[in-house]
């Protein structure tokens, strides 16, 4: 008897202490949560709001900021669609054929992650800028890169780029090639196999991929920062703008077009648990 | 009803392919008939894969030849080949329904090639009733079973009206049972069809059971080539023995443990043994028994009716046993060279 008893009591002392485990992890972390993500979050809003709802959407009609806004929008519109391009076709080629030196692609890949986006932006303008390598001979054919939209669309660029790549190497790896060799053994022409059959089994991964990269195209602050020049209405971004706001002390602006990229932030989220409930 | 005049004859003609250092295929001479039924049997890494896909095109070759009907096709695209090919685990499209699997052949046409769709529709169908899954049309291929999956992939290979069949282990990936039935009905698809056909399987039994020709691979070569009778009745060499069946081996010379013979008392040149273990696997009972005189393992099988001629055998028991009809490869080959057909050692 007592060598069934004993067991049991054991098991409720652990299930007690794992409950109070799980109870003190879980309350650390959305404690963690809160403090870090949330408050802020709520903070944007509230200052936004700070000086009422009429000086809000008159910030945001401001010139300089609706010229940053559409900018934004005009550099992801750019970046995004590259990086979509030119994601898929690498991670393709890394997923789905050997050959030598792909490590070393992959580690090129993740370059601009490893790499602090300020001196990605100070490479930019070493190569492009007037005193920089290519210099002398762009502005001799009158070609402006550096503080100007080339120049933010190329950062943007650098960027962004690991976020689609990154996204679709697992997925297309787990795919394997058994049935691209299924559609060619039955006939299909390479557009037809990738439109058929590849895209359609990436199509999740790669909708998250793009939805990151979007992300952080609009977000993107430090390298865009060292190209952009900081020329009002011409070449700030939305995050730039709202530094530049800041720093001359229009708070509640600021704050304003700081809640433009805040929403952006929640819109994202919320299409990326939309993609992952679709991914299962 | 399905194919048109699809005799097709394969020769393959001193084919190579190495991966690296490692000879996957080594200078292979190999001639399957228009409309026969042939198993490429080996053990894994027997080459006979990467020989199954040379011939789809999905795999190059280093040198030699692939000649179908007597045209070298050895460059020829995948596409324009006119083979059907099942893969091991099906790769059936995950995203497309079942009749859009087996639709897919036909809708990539070319346009001027492309039936309408509405005979498109009708030869799905016709093809689903084929293979009597009309009821799962709609599903995908996660919502049905293995055997399912591997009718279904069947039916989307001669959708395009190939004319060759070649299937990658059909059957590695199913469970006993429903393994038993789609080999049946593989053979009575095969005499329906009359198309050529050829299977990789590292499963004796299902060779000999099912083909027409038996092509035993070995370290890249074809070993033997042979009606299922001869290569189990006659078999070339020590591999193709062992690999076809159970053997005892006996000082360098060989016997299938049903040639054993067992009696209670001694006989001609029997031998004392005694009983290991008796299995009973359904109509026969394999015996492990131990030699007295010299301590060798060795394995015995009796069918039912020898089992009831000798009596009930149990554990630690003793036996008398004889080797009758002992094999020895390097006597025959020296003595009585075997007749053999088109083999290449």
């Amino acid at each position: 008897m007592n060598k069934i008893k004993s067991p049991y009591k054991i098991n409720r002392l652990n299930f007690n202490f794992e409950a109070f485990r799980k109870g003190g992890l879980i309350g650390v972390a959305l404690a963690f949560l809160a403090l870090f993500i949330v408050v802020p979050l709520i903070a944007v809003f509230t200052e936004a709001f700070s000086k009422g709802a009429e000086l809000y959407f008159a910030s945001l009609m401001d010139p300089d900021a609706r010229s940053a806004i559409k900018l934004t929008l005009l550099v992801a519109a750019i970046a995004v669609p590259l990086n979509t391009i030119f994601g898929v076709i690498a991670a393709y080629a890394i997923a789905k054929f050997q050959f030598k030196g792909k490590n070393f692609l992959i580690t090129l890949i993740d370059i601009p992650f490893a790499v602090s986006p300020v001196i990605a932006g100070l490479v930019f303008v070493l190569l492009f800028g007037s005193q920089g390598f290519l210099g002398p001979f762009l502005e001799a054919n009158n070609i402006k890169i550096v503080f100007a939209v080339p120049g933010l669309i190329l950062a943007t660029v650098f960027v962004t780029f690991p976020f689609v790549v990154r996204e679709l190497i697992p997925v297309m790896q787990e795919q394997g090639t058994d049935e691209e060799q299924a559609g060619r053994i039955l006939g299909a022409n390479g557009w037809q196999m990738f439109f058929r059959i590849t895209l359609p089994n990436i199509k999740w991964g790669l909708l998250y991929g793009i939805i990151l990269c979007n992300a952080r195209a609009m977000g993107e602050f430090g390298a865009v920062s060292v190209v952009s020049g900081h020329i009002r209405g011409l070449t700030n971004t939305i995050p730039l703008h709202v530094e530049i706001l800041y720093n001359e002390y229009q708070f509640s602006a600021a704050f304003a077009v700081a809640s433009i990229l805040a929403m952006l932030a929640i819109v994202t989220l919320f299409l990326k648990s939309v993609v992952e409930w679709k991914t299962k | 009803m399905l194919l048109g005049e699809g005799k097709m004859g394969i020769t393959i003609e001193k084919v190579s392919k190495n991966f690296g250092e490692y000879k996957a295929i080594n200078n292979v001479y190999l001639e399957i008939p228009s409309g026969d039924f042939t198993a490429l049997l080996g053990p894994s890494g027997s080459g006979k894969t990467t020989l199954l896909r040379m011939i789809a095109g999905l795999e190059n070759l280093d040198s030699g030849r692939i000649l179908f009907n007597d045209t070298d096709y050895t460059n020829k695209a995948v596409k324009e080949r006119r083979v059907g090919f099942v893969f091991q685990h099906y790769a059936l499209f995950k995203h497309m329904s079942v009749f859009d699997n087996i639709a897919f052949g036909l809708k990539v046409k070319p346009r001027h090639l492309r039936p309408s769709k509405e005979e498109i529709k009708e030869k799905v169908y016709d093809l689903l009733k084929f293979i009597q899954l009309e009821h799962l049309a709609e599903r995908y291929p996660s919502q049905v079973s293995g055997g399912q999956k591997q009718r279904i992939a069947l039916a989307r290979a001669l959708a395009v009206e190939p004319d060759v069949l070649l299937l990658d282990e059909p059957f590695g990936a199913l469970d006993a049972k429903v393994r038993q039935e789609l080999r049946h009905w593989l053979r009575e698809i095969h005499e329906k069809l009359k198309i050529t056909t050829i299977f990789v399987t590292h499963d004796q039994e299902e060779a000999l059971e099912m083909a027409d020709t038996i092509v035993v691979m070995n370290e890249g070569k074809v070993v033997q080539t042979g009606t299922p009778e001869e290569v189990y009745r006659r078999p070339v060499n020590e591999f193709v023995y062992r690999f076809l069946g159970r053997v005892n081996e006996v000082n360098g010379r060989y016997i299938r443990p049903h040639e054993v013979s067992l009696k209670r008392a001694p006989l001609g040149e029997s031998f004392p043994a005694k009983v290991v273990h008796v299995h009973f696997i359904g109509s026969t009972v394999r015996i492990q028994l131990t030699r007295l005189d010299e301590d060798i393992l060795f394995e015995a099988e009796l069918n039912e009716e020898k089992y009831r001629e000798i009596g009930p055998i149990a554990k630690g028991e003793f036996v008398y046993a004889q080797f009758t009809k002992l094999v020895d490869f390097d006597f025959q080959q020296k003595v009585k060279p075997l007749p053999q057909k088109e083999s290449v050692l």
